[in-house]
């Protein structure tokens, strides 16, 4: 409860009135503009002009001014009072009389004509259907008869205008157009004077309590209910609003809108009609009237009036806020929609929103929090205000005045409590990064990702990353401390890198890299800073961080240089030769890096490959110095080295060879005389040295790869012959001959194997040998008449299409004109169409040219 | 709000002739009007107020005895439609008339525990809708089901809080305590006479099948089915009432948008 909506001002105190004269009260009041008239039991009407003024003090005060007093002459208290401005008329009804009096001297108005007798009461039709200005409608209740008389007031007369009766006697009336409402002794009514119809409202017994017609606006009348109520009905007979319940004895009741205010015995209620509960209570003893003019509250006791002067709306409002009473705020200003002009309302409406949010964010509702700041359209930034230093300092913004809320800051509105603050962020993260999506955040984007960075920051939260790695306005000069703060270097590389500044966050990284700084974000960042600088497109920081990076881990390190573009390149700084050469002290970057441009990008460069084939060498002899040799890493390190000997055409074969010459590298040396076209020497260190014979059989097959049949013959024979060496024989050279010969049947010389063939080697030994060779020539000689037989026929058939188009002799002569261009044959040349038509050889040409898809068919050929 | 303070005064020392009669109020009497009426009538504790409640704000909570009664805006479609909720008190009925008069449904309640409650609809509630509507349309709701229909426990929605459903077996509001005295048959046959009191043919009206509802405020059970079928049922007679009052002149305050499409759809 408690909204002050009204301020109990005194206009009239008693001594104006009636001094010390006990007897003396008052009857009736009448408010018209400045002008107060009060009617006294003692038949005086008093006339008073009140002024407003503001005391020293700010509040509002009434001065009231004599300007007359006036009996009325007939000893019998004055009971209604009425003005009629328009026509300086008072009307007035004492001693169950109505007079019309002149506003300003109270004096009668002429003769007998302005007067109505036998009146119990009496009311003004304040919404008359006849629209004459200078005549005043009055509803009479007439004091014994069942009726009510219709009466029109002019300056000077009053004539009866229409007559209807009622079913009990009225007690009280009030007028709306054509439609009286009544109160009869056991029941409300509307009556249609017009039509005569009638409505019933519901029953009540005036006699017990007094009734109550109050009419509040077009065709709507508050009533006084049975069990203390304020009923609304309109003149259709129904009720549009839920009635308030104000109590069983009230004396008086007034509208202003929103609120109902009500007279009892001992107090003034104020009750809202937008959601009928009671707001005020003002406690006035001894209450006699309570009536509104023009919206003006006048509540008089038997002897002093006074004035119920209602506060501001947004006042009212602010107190509701203030109680943290949001819902009735909000309805008070949507209740007050219509009365206030669009803009003003729009703006008073949003603040009011505004204001609700927070107290409810204060109180943790954030749902409904963020419903109020969005229909508010709240300035986020009012929100982020609260959160310490959060907004960055150089935001332009200040928090709007008077204050939205009564927070200083978070810190404040939390009192300590740590679980609060966290549910205030949390808020504010999820606020935020809605805002972010919509237009909220328009003309604020660097103050609300910038709160949004320090927010992810502070907690810790994952969505700082993706916040900085997408497009983002957050301010670098305010962040960078926050970010240090809470050891996000990382991330403030992102930031540092989304603002142009990657020397800056390199910087950072590599203090992060090497334990100088904390931020364990990423486990990886070593790795990330390399692949970073693979693809760094400012040169100058990739020779900057190259060296350190190498020196951290070569094998990582190099990727700097394997992973960039080939396209990069075109700078010139960034060509294979200056990297080899800055690799120089990096043994096994260089080595990587040479694979990469040798073995990936296939580089057909001379140098690249002697070099990378003297790298893998000296790796070998590395490795192979060492006591003991580590066999595993020994036997890898061989195997790229002969795989590069053996693939690599480019590489300086005698450089290596004399590298390699006092070495017991034997199979490289083999490759290495391979590729000099050296066999017998490359034959002989695989039969006689190594004895490896599958090798010297791999090493015929690889030798003659790609080389014609005979080459790889008179390799085969060749190693056919070191097997067969009468000046160093020995057995297992000998098997090694049968096995050669028997699994490579194909690739000899029968005819000269046998003649090789020592005396005593048994046929059956080389029965695979023979009886393949045997085969492969019964096979070759077949196949070959197979050949013979298929071109003779080929030839035959051409033969036959040749005579076939041939056909007979074609005949050229001055007189015979060319199918083409109808012109005669000048010379013998010409060219013979299918069918055997001659045809100029320009004009089979140009025909050709024509339609070069349709060539002429036939050859052309020559005829004499 | 302010605005109606500013209203000007013309009489400043001497009286005018211009001012006729006292500034007309301003027009804050007019309201979003609605197109449609419903009333709640029953006695008092029947739960009327936990009814309207329940559908309203979706959740059942402790109620004060209604004063003269209250009513909710519900806007359905496009169209606003009005829920009395009246006060079952002896001292409020004749208020029950003025509430009544020109509604388009109504709907009687009663306590599915108390045979009397019943009984009031007939001997005291149905006389108030002689002013309803001509084509007003009853319903029969006997409420507080959960104290003795099993199926009435079931929450209709998750957010109600567990403690308010009654344990079949030990709470004090269980089954138990309470006996069914009104059974369907008992509210069918209330509606048969509803219908031969309003002189209507039973073969034309509404089903009593259909009419009579059994609810529980507590547990949310068949309320918005209640409610919604009502208001289905009620379209038709708001079409009806804005053909009739279709005027040659153009309403400017009445600038609402009318999709029929939407009309049946809820909220
Ligand atoms: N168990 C139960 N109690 C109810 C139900 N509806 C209302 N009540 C209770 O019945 C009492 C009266 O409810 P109220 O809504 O004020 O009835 P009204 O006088 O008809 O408006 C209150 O104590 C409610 O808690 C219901 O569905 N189940
Ligand atoms: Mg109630």
């Amino acid at each position: 409860m408690s909204v002050k909506a009204f301020e109990l001002v005194p206009a009239v105190e008693r001594d104006l009135l009636m001094g010390d004269k006990a007897r003396i009260n008052i009857e009736c009041i009448e408010c018209c503009g400045k002008h107060l008239y009060v009617g006294t039991n003692d038949c005086f009407v008093h006339h008073f002009l009140l002024e407003e003024r503001t005391t020293p003090k700010g509040k509002l005060a009434f001065c009231a001014q004599k300007l007359l007093h006036k009996c009325l002459g007939l000893k019998k208290p004055v009971n209604e009072l009425k003005a009629a401005s328009a026509l300086e008329r008072l009307i007035v009804l004492c001693d169950s009389t109505v007079t019309v009096v002149d506003m300003v001297n109270l004096e009668a108005v002429s003769s007998g004509g302005a007067r109505i007798k036998g009146v119990a009461s009496f009311c003004v039709n304040e919404n008359p259907v006849n629209g004459d200005p200078f005549c005043v409608e009055l509803g009479v209740i007439a004091t014994k008869r069942r009726t009510v008389q219709i009466y029109m007031v002019y300056e000077d007369r009053v004539q009866l205008v229409k007559e209807v009766s009622t079913p009990e006697q009225p007690c009280a009336v009030c007028l709306d157009g054509y439609f009286l409402c009544l109160a009869l002794s056991t029941q409300y009514m509307i009556l249609n004077y017009n039509t005569g119809a009638s409505q019933d409202l519901f029953p009540y017994d005036s006699e017990e309590k007094k009734p109550i017609v109050k009419r509040i606006g077009r065709e709507e009348f508050l009533l006084a209910a049975p069990g203390g109520l304020g009923m609304f009905a309109t003149a259709d007979g129904v009720s549009q609003r839920a009635p308030v319940n104000w109590s069983e004895s009230v004396i008086g009741a007034a509208v202003c809108f929103p609120y109902v205010v009500a007279l009892d015995e001992g107090f003034v209620t104020v009750h809202s009609m937008l959601d009928q509960q009671l707001k005020q209570t003002l406690s006035f003893r001894d209450g006699h009237i309570l009536q509104d003019f023009e919206g003006k509250v006048v509540l008089a006791s038997t002897k002093a009036v006074y004035v119920l002067v209602p506060l501001p709306l947004e006042r009212q409002i602010q107190d509701l806020l203030a109680g943290h009473r949001v819902e009735e705020a909000l309805t008070l200003a949507e209740g007050a929609r219509r009365n206030i002009p669009k803009d003003k309302f729009q703006i008073m409406h949003r603040r009011i929103l505004q204001q609700a949010g927070f107290i409810q964010f204060g109180q943790l509702q954030f749902l409904e929090a963020k419903e109020h700041f969005r229909k508010g359209q709240l300035d986020v930034r009012e929100l982020i205000s609260l959160y310490p230093l959060l907004l960055p300092s150089s935001s332009s913004f200040t928090r709007c005045h008077p204050p939205l809320h009564e927070f200083a800051d978070l810190n404040h509105l939390a009192q300590g409590d740590q679980e609060k603050v966290r549910r205030c962020k949390l808020f504010l993260v999820s606020y935020l990064r809605e805002a972010r999506s919509t237009e909220v955040a328009n003309g604020c984007r660097e103050d609300v990702d910038t709160a949004l960075l320090k927010l992810y920051a502070e907690a810790d939260h994952e969505s700082l990353l993706d916040l900085l790695a997408s497009e983002n306005a957050c301010l670098l000069a305010d962040s960078a401390p926050w970010l240090e703060k809470h050891h996000k270097y990382f991330a403030l590389g992102l930031l540092y890198r989304y603002n142009g500044q990657d020397d800056a966050a390199l910087q950072l990284w590599v203090k992060v890299v090497n334990g100088d700084l904390q931020d364990s974000t990423r486990s990886d960042l070593y790795e990330y800073v390399v692949d970073f600088l693979s693809f760094c497109p400012n040169l100058d920081l990739v020779w900057k961080y190259a060296e350190w990076a190498l020196q951290k881990d070569q094998k990582v390190g190099v990727q700097i240089f394997t992973r960039r573009t080939v396209s990069d390149d075109q700078a010139g700084q960034m060509n294979p030769d200056s990297i080899i050469k800055y690799l120089h002290k990096y043994q096994q970057a260089t080595l990587l890096y040479l694979e990469h441009l040798v073995l990936e990008r296939r580089v057909q460069k001379e140098k690249l490959h002697t070099h990378l084939a003297v790298l893998y060498l000296d790796r070998v002899l590395g490795l192979l110095s060492q006591s003991p040799s580590p066999a595993q890493e020994v036997a890898e390190a061989r195997e790229q080295l002969q795989k590069l000997l053996k693939e690599s055409n480019l590489y300086r074969v005698q450089l290596l060879l004399g590298k390699l010459q006092d070495t017991e590298l034997l199979l490289e040396r083999a490759t290495l005389h391979g590729k000099l076209e050296e066999h017998d020497k490359a034959l002989h260190i695989l039969v006689h040295q190594l004895k490896d014979f599958p090798a010297a059989e791999g090493y015929c097959l690889w030798a003659s790869a790609s080389r014609d049949e005979e080459h790889r013959r008179r390799l085969f024979h060749l190693l056919l012959g070191v097997y067969l060496d009468p000046d160093a024989p020995g057995d297992e050279r000998t098997v090694a001959a049968v096995d050669l010969l028997n699994r490579h049947a194909g690739a000899f010389d029968a005819a000269q194997v046998l003649r090789l063939l020592p005396e005593g080697w048994s046929l059956q030994l080389l029965r695979p040998f023979l009886s393949g060779a045997l085969r492969g020539a019964m096979h070759a000689r077949r196949t070959s008449q197979v050949a013979l037989g298929l071109a003779r026929a080929e030839n035959l058939l051409l033969k036959h299409d040749r005579l076939k188009y041939r056909g007979g002799p074609v005949f050229v002569s001055e007189k015979k004109g060319c199918q083409l261009c109808h012109n005669t044959f000048t010379e013998p040349d010409c060219v013979c169409l299918p069918g055997g038509v001659p045809v100029h050889t320009h004009c089979a040409a140009q025909r050709a040219r024509d339609s070069p898809r349709k060539r002429p068919s036939a050859n052309p050929s020559n005829h004499t | 709000m302010k605005g109606k303070f500013d209203i000007d005064v013309v009489a400043d020392s001497t009286i005018t002739k211009r001012r006729v009669q006292r500034a007309t109020m301003p027009d804050y009497a007019k309201m979003k009007k609605p197109d449609v009426k419903l009333v709640i009538l029953g006695d008092m504790n029947v739960g009327k107020t936990s009814l309207l409640h329940r559908y309203t704000e979706r959740k059942f909570k402790d109620t004060i005895s209604t004063v003269g009664g209250a009513f909710f805006l519900k806007q359905w479609g496009p169209y606003n439609i009005s829920i009395w909720d009246t006060a079952g008190r002896e001292q409020f009925h004749g208020l029950g008339s003025l509430y009544c008069r020109g509604a388009a449904a109504v709907i009687l309640t009663y306590d599915v525990t108390n045979w009397q409650s019943l009984a009031e609809l007939e001997d005291r509630f149905l006389s108030l809708t002689d002013t309803a509507n001509s084509d007003c349309i009853f319903a029969i709701v006997g409420n507080k089901a959960d104290l003795t229909d099993p199926r009435a426990l079931v929450e209709e929605e998750g957010e109600e809080e567990k403690e308010v459903v009654p344990q079949l077996s030990s709470s004090p509001t269980g089954p138990p305590k309470f006996r069914k005295q009104v059974l369907r048959e008992d509210a069918m046959a209330f509606y048969s006479r509803i219908l031969r009191y309003k002189l209507l043919d039973e073969a034309t009206s509404l089903p009593a099948e259909s009419m009579c509802f059994e609810t529980s405020a507590k547990t949310g059970y068949n309320v918005d089915l209640l409610f919604e079928t009502l208001f289905n049922m009620v379209l038709p007679s708001i079409l009806k009432k804005e053909s009739q009052s279709c005027s040659p002149t153009v309403d400017l305050e009445e600038c609402r948008e009318v999709k029929r499409t939407k009309a049946g759809c809820c909220t």
